[in-house]
């Protein structure tokens, strides 16, 4: 096809190499089977004074590290392949005795493919399914995992509103033990979470919504796939004949954290349904977030979609 | 040195075990079908299948694949013989520049395998993660159902499955 | 057996390798032993360069590094006007202007050592916008920022144009507004250059090798000979890889010869998106008069582009933006006047469409509010108001043949059912409870094909067909093919002239030292222009072999041409002539502006959320008149990728500026459409076809990129009601104000 000859044709072709990025370049890979074995190497890197970091899908990490400019790119000298951990993707139901509900157990390394078909959470908790299908699309669905996105702690993150709007509950193990943390404490600032060095998020334990529940997802991207959320809700309400008896939500991408919108919890549980006024609802989301400005939207028109978005929360399972 | 099975052969790479799979394939594999578009798993020119599976391989570790297997577009075909997939996107204007291609057509191959009568909203989302600039996709979309047909009307000795997800 | 290749969709000759995926690509070509390379740009939008600073701790063994000193020819990026440096010697005109090249073996150790050279900038105050520059607040361009001025006047006979629009019955003024796009090609610029006892050698993805040629010609002081610029796959291009590619060929080329060896170097997506061209922005005032029927009387029209820092191709894109700015329409006069101001921004250059989707813009949104005013539905007004054969445009050029135009309303009419709907959605009832409403809208729009005026004969592009052994044909063209079937057509169009089978012909890569000028490939002039001679010339070689083969008497076509071959080579070096038409007239803009015109009638059917704002585009219709359809699969695969480039600009497309810098360089926030955004596109090939085209071929590259946006813009606005917009992009933040503010409006008493 083309007569052009390139330099050193003569020469034994020699393959390009792959090169690790700035910082990885000496990383050890580990990739243990239990996580016993995962906290332990993570605790000895800890106390070597080594730097370590425990990774899933790598669907933001490995990323940032390649983008990375080199200049701020911390080396890391042990890198915990968490993808070989069964026990980290496993998914059971069970009944709470003393909550009197149902709960499902999903394993921090559950990833939003497996939440997207698995049979018992389609039949179990279809809001985890309807959420994983509006992640990325489905090469990032396949890597990316509930507790990477907890672990990042991205207020954009998509799977982390519906584990608010589920009451999760996360089991957070380390060499030294395991510790539950509910959700709504795990994040304490922008990209801030209580996780110690040392620690992996197991599982999440969130409750089953009750039959008759609204139970929505709602995400407003700038398009309908590989989109970071201007806006996106989770919800779960229940009512008790008329009455609202529970709900819970969480808001993604309107502050620092994902929202829990208590304002908007204190100001429709214990009320009629029916009788839930649409400016009541609107000054609660006013009160709860203060979203700004930035490279995907403004303040203004999530502030505008987050009321409405809540309100349809309430009137119709979207 | 790192052992993975890709397009069902065995192999090793000695590199830096955080290279990145895309980087391994495309240097020391010499399998330079799978391409680089952005770097941050939004174009899905990269994607390959990991154990079944479509992923960006510029967001997997070639340390991570240990012992996995790895299907790349040099994959699909058998021999001389193209995959009626890959048939189809010639046939149907699927490809033009060709750049987001090979990604395409992993993409389409696992949603293929997994899903034989996929409806066109399936397509759509199956290939949602694989970014076009000259298409427009519609005739990506027509090549994918028209190849599904094909394999329908093959019958059982179509290409043998991998397994679902 | 005269079987017609032409008109056939006949499988992509290129097809097999990239489906394979074994097409080469720059990036997938090893050069042994070759370098990496990188460019140190700066990051203050203006300033005085004062020193290049390289840090004295960092170990420089083994990196090599390019000032403008360098530099052994000149310092000018070669193409209209010499503005242009390859590298910054005293001056920064814009964010990420390359002053240093670096390379090295090692890419991880080259990215450390592009952090390791500060550039010692004095920052000066920046343009940054359109108005700023007009404003002069600083001047940066010769003494008043403009880089190019155009007017137009059509049928003024001494008369003002304010005058002739006054004494209209219907007077209406407006200012349109559009922003930059980036191509976004889904392959990254890249180039792997050499120097070597046989000159200075590049290849890499590019769409024009004779504007590289001329490049490295100037910054090498080289002869033509040698310098060789050889095409790799190309992924993708829509202009973007138009004239840019000069620049990295050169950067890389330099590093070459610095260093002695060959240099790799492949831009990042975010260096690709922050130092490449874009489309030009652009504010269009118009002001029109018509009778209370109708008619189109009078046209005033102010079309201002933002042309970045250096004048690159601003002149042409501003040529092609004032002859479209009057859009499909007859206009008894016309006054239209294009300015391009420079501001501190990186430089605009060629995207497809080239500055009509940007006037086009205009005046279809014109079009739509003044069909309002007269109470007529848009796009049956606009039916009437087109151009037909014997129309005279308002450059005076009269049209005598191949215009599909009211075919092509037609057509999208009845496949999108447009009347019924259009009805259906404006009596729709506006429940409070129904979250989401409807619209269907339309644009009408032509798109000249090839060259402005005299700009082909000027090119004299020219194509050989050499005979090889067997009887095959070997088309030399240096037309390149980045997605759009160039090799594939051509030996369509060859095998049809020279009546054999399309096995018989070969496509010669595009090489400069192997193939001759065509001209670039841009203006939708491949086929219609170069297509024509590639049928002349192979049917020129394929005469001789068959004269050949009357005098040898049985002898096959193949014998002949051996017999022939043995007594020396046989080919055939065509060169275009454009065909006999009036004259163009460069200085007073009248004349024949284009051979021919492409035609179109896009209709756009949408639903926005209320609430949300989003618009959804649920079906989209698009009949195109592009005289002779070569190949119907990748004719229509062209219609439907411009199409969505279209919609992507008016819906999803932006890029986010702060002090001169993009703020959204990556694909994740740099959104185009996904598989799930992108509409079902119903194509609607219509052929009228031009006498002086190939098999009656026009271009179709660029066509489509002129109706999307206004069709969806006619959309949304009936599904809003009561809302008219001006300006892209139709965000849904941008929809919200505008539903915002006629709230407001309505409220207020």
């Amino acid at each position: 096809m083309t007569t052009m000859h390139l330099p050193g044709e003569d020469r034994e072709a020699v393959a390009m190499e792959a090169h690790a990025p700035a910082g990885l370049e000496r990383a050890k890979l580990v990739s243990p089977r239990s996580v016993e074995e995962a906290c332990e190497l993570l605790a000895e890197a800890h106390a070597r004074g080594q730097a370590a970091v425990a990774l899933a899908g790598g669907t933001d990490w490995i990323v940032d590290r390649h983008l990375a400019d080199v200049s701020r790119a911390r080396p890391v000298d042990l890198v915990v392949d968490l993808t070989a951990i069964d026990a980290l993707r496993t998914i059971y139901a069970y009944e709470d005795g003393d909550k009197k509900e149902r709960r499902l157990v999903v394993g921090a390394g559950v990833t939003y493919w497996t939440l997207r078909n698995d049979p018992e959470v389609l039949g179990t908790i279809p809001l985890l399914s309807r959420m994983a299908k509006d992640v990325g699309a489905v090469q990032i669905q396949t890597r990316g995992t509930l507790g990477g996105n907890l672990a990042s702690a991205s207020p954009a993150a998509d799977g982390v509103p519906v584990l608010f709007a589920l009451e999760a509950v996360l089991s957070i193990a380390s060499a030294s033990g395991t510790r539950k943390v509910p959700v709504e404490s795990f994040f304490v600032g922008y990209r801030k979470t209580v996780l110690a060095p040392g620690e992996l998020i197991l599982a999440i334990d969130v409750r089953v919504p009750r039959a008759g529940a609204f139970a929505s997802w709602q995400k407003v991207g700038t398009r309908l796939a590989q989109a970071i959320s201007k806006v996106a809700l989770a919800g779960v309400v229940e009512t008790d004949g008329a009455m609202v008896s529970r709900a819970h939500f969480g808001m993604a991408s309107v502050g620092p954290t994902t929202a829990p919108l208590t304002a908007v919890c204190s100001a429709v549980v214990g009320k009629e349904l029916a009788r839930i006024d649409r400016s009541a609802t609107d000054a609660a989301v006013a009160a709860d977030i203060k979203p700004i400005d930035d490279v995907r939207s403004t303040g203004d028109y999530r502030l505008h979609v987050a009321k409405a978005l809540v309100w349809r929360a309430l009137h119709a399972p979207p | 040195m790192i052992r993975l099975r890709v397009n069902g052969r065995a192999c090793g790479v000695e590199t830096p075990p955080l290279a990145r799979l895309l980087d391994a394939l495309r240097g020391p594999l010499g399998l330079t079908g799978t391409k680089e578009g952005c770097g941050e798993g939004e174009c899905g020119a990269c994607t390959v299948l990991l154990d079944g599976v479509p992923v960006n391989s510029c967001l997997v570790a070639v340390g991570q694949c240990e012992g996995r297997d790895i299907v790349t577009v040099e994959g699909l075909a058998t021999g001389d013989a193209l995959a009626p997939l890959q048939t189809c996107f010639i046939e149907h204007g699927g490809a033009q520049c060709g750049i987001c291609t090979p990604g395409m057509l992993v993409a389409a191959d696992a949603l293929l395998r997994a899903n034989p009568s996929p409806t066109e909203t399936d397509v759509r989302d199956a290939i949602a993660g694989n970014l076009c600039r000259c298409t427009g996709y519609q005739r990506i979309v027509d090549a994918v159902l028209r190849s599904a047909e094909a394999l329908r009307a093959a019958g059982p000795g179509a290409p043998p499955g991998r397994g679902t997800p | 057996m005269a079987v017609s290749w032409v008109g056939q969709s006949v499988p992509r000759v290129d097809g097999p390798a990239k489906v394979r995926g074994i097409a080469a690509y720059v990036d997938d070509i090893v050069v042994p032993g070759a370098l990496f390379g990188a460019t140190v740009r700066s990051d203050v939008a203006r300033g005085r360069l004062r020193a290049i600073v390289r840090d004295p701790a960092f170990d420089w063994t083994g990196i090599t590094v390019v000032t403008h000193e360098d530099i052994p020819g000149e310092n000018i990026v070669a193409l209209i006007e010499d503005d242009q440096p390859v590298l910054a010697a005293h001056e920064i005109r814009h964010c990420y202007e390359p002053v240093v090249l670096l390379a090295c073996a090692d890419p991880v150790r080259l990215q450390r050592a592009v952090k390791a050279i500060r550039l010692d900038v004095e920052p000066l105050p920046a343009l940054l916008s359109i108005e700023a520059s007009l404003a002069r607040e600083q001047i940066i361009h010769k003494d008043d920022n403009v880089q190019k001025r155009y007017l137009l006047e059509h049928e003024l006979g001494g008369r003002s144009i304010d005058d002739l629009i006054a004494a209209c019955d219907v007077v209406l003024e407006g200012t349109y507004r559009v922003h930059h796009q980036e191509q976004l090609y889904i392959e990254p610029q890249g180039m792997i250059a050499w120097v070597d006892e046989g000159g200075v050698h590049v290849l890499g993805s590019l769409q024009c090798p004779f504007y590289v040629h001329k490049a490295l010609k100037r910054a090498f002081a080289e002869t033509g000979e040698r310098v060789h610029v050889t095409q790799a796959v190309t992924g993708g291009g829509f202009g973007g890889k138009e004239e840019y590619p000069s620049v990295i060929a050169t950067h890389a080329a330099l590093l070459a010869r610095k260093s002695g060896l060959p240099v790799r170097m492949i831009y990042s997506r975010k260096e690709d998106i922050e130092a490449t061209t874009k489309r030009h922005p652009a504010r269009v005032e118009l002001k029109t008069g018509c009778t209370r029927d109708g008619t189109l009387v009078a046209l005033k029209a102010r079309a201002v582009m933002d042309g970045g820092a250096y004048v690159t191709l601003t002149p042409v894109v501003l040529s092609r933006g004032i002859l479209h700015a009057s859009g499909a329409y007859a206009w008894k006069h016309a006054r239209i006047e294009g300015i391009a101001v420079a501001t501190n921004t990186p430089p605009n250059g060629a995207f497809r469409g080239f500055g009509a989707p940007q006037t086009i813009w205009a005046i279809e949104k014109h079009m739509d509010r003044l069909a309002k005013r007269l109470r007529r539905d848009p796009l049956e007004w606009k039916r009437e108001r087109a151009l037909r054969i014997g129309s005279t445009t308002v450059t005076g050029q009269t049209l005598t043949e191949s215009v599909g135009v009211d075919e092509c309303i037609s057509k999208a009419m009845a496949a999108s059912d447009y009347t019924n709907k259009r009805a259906a959605y404006a009596s729709a009832p506006r429940a409070a409870a129904a979250r989401t409403r409807r619209g269907i809208g339309a644009a009408v729009f032509m798109h000249g094909a090839g060259f402005t005026g005299s700009g082909e004969r000027r090119l004299k592009g020219r194509v050989k067909v050499d005979l090889e052994a067997g009887g095959r044909l070997r088309v030399r063209s240096g037309s390149t093919d980045i997605g759009q079937g160039t090799e594939t057509i051509f030996r369509q169009i060859a095998a049809d002239a020279a009546s054999l089978p399309l096995d018989s012909i070969v496509f010669e890569n595009p090489c400069t030292t192997n193939v001759p000028d065509s001209g670039p490939t841009v203006a939708s002039r491949t086929v219609m222009v170069v297509g024509s001679i590639v049928g002349k010339a192979a049917a020129e070689v394929a005469a001789r072999v068959r004269e050949a083969m009357g005098h040898a008497g049985g002898a096959t076509f193949a014998e002949a041409a051996d017999a022939l071959l043995a007594k020396g080579p046989v080919g055939a070096l065509v060169q275009y002539e454009p065909p006999v038409s009036r004259e163009w007239d460069d200085e007073a803009y009248r004349g024949d502006a284009y051979p021919c015109f492409a035609w179109g009638c896009d209709i756009a059917e949408v639903e926005v959320d209320l609430d949300t704002l989003e618009t959804r585009v649920l079906g989209f219709w698009a009949a195109q008149d592009i005289g002779r359809a070569i190949h119907p699969v990748m004719c229509a695969g062209q219609v439907e990728g411009g199409t969505l480039q279209a919609i992507g600009w008016a819906l999803y497309e932006s890029v986010v500026w702060k002090d001169g810098k993009i703020l959204n360089a990556r694909m994740t926030n740099y959104v185009i459409p996904t598989s799930k955004d992108a509409p079902p596109f119903e194509t609607i090939l219509v052929e009228h076809p031009f006498s002086g085209g190939p098999n009656g071929a026009k271009g179709v590259g660029e066509l489509p990129m002129d109706g999307g946006a206004p069709a969806i813009a006619a959309a949304i606005e009936q599904a809003l009601g009561g809302v008219e917009l001006a300006d892209l992009p139709l965000f849904p933040e941008a929809l919200l104000a505008a539903v915002l503010g006629k709230a407001a409006r309505e409220a207020t008493p």
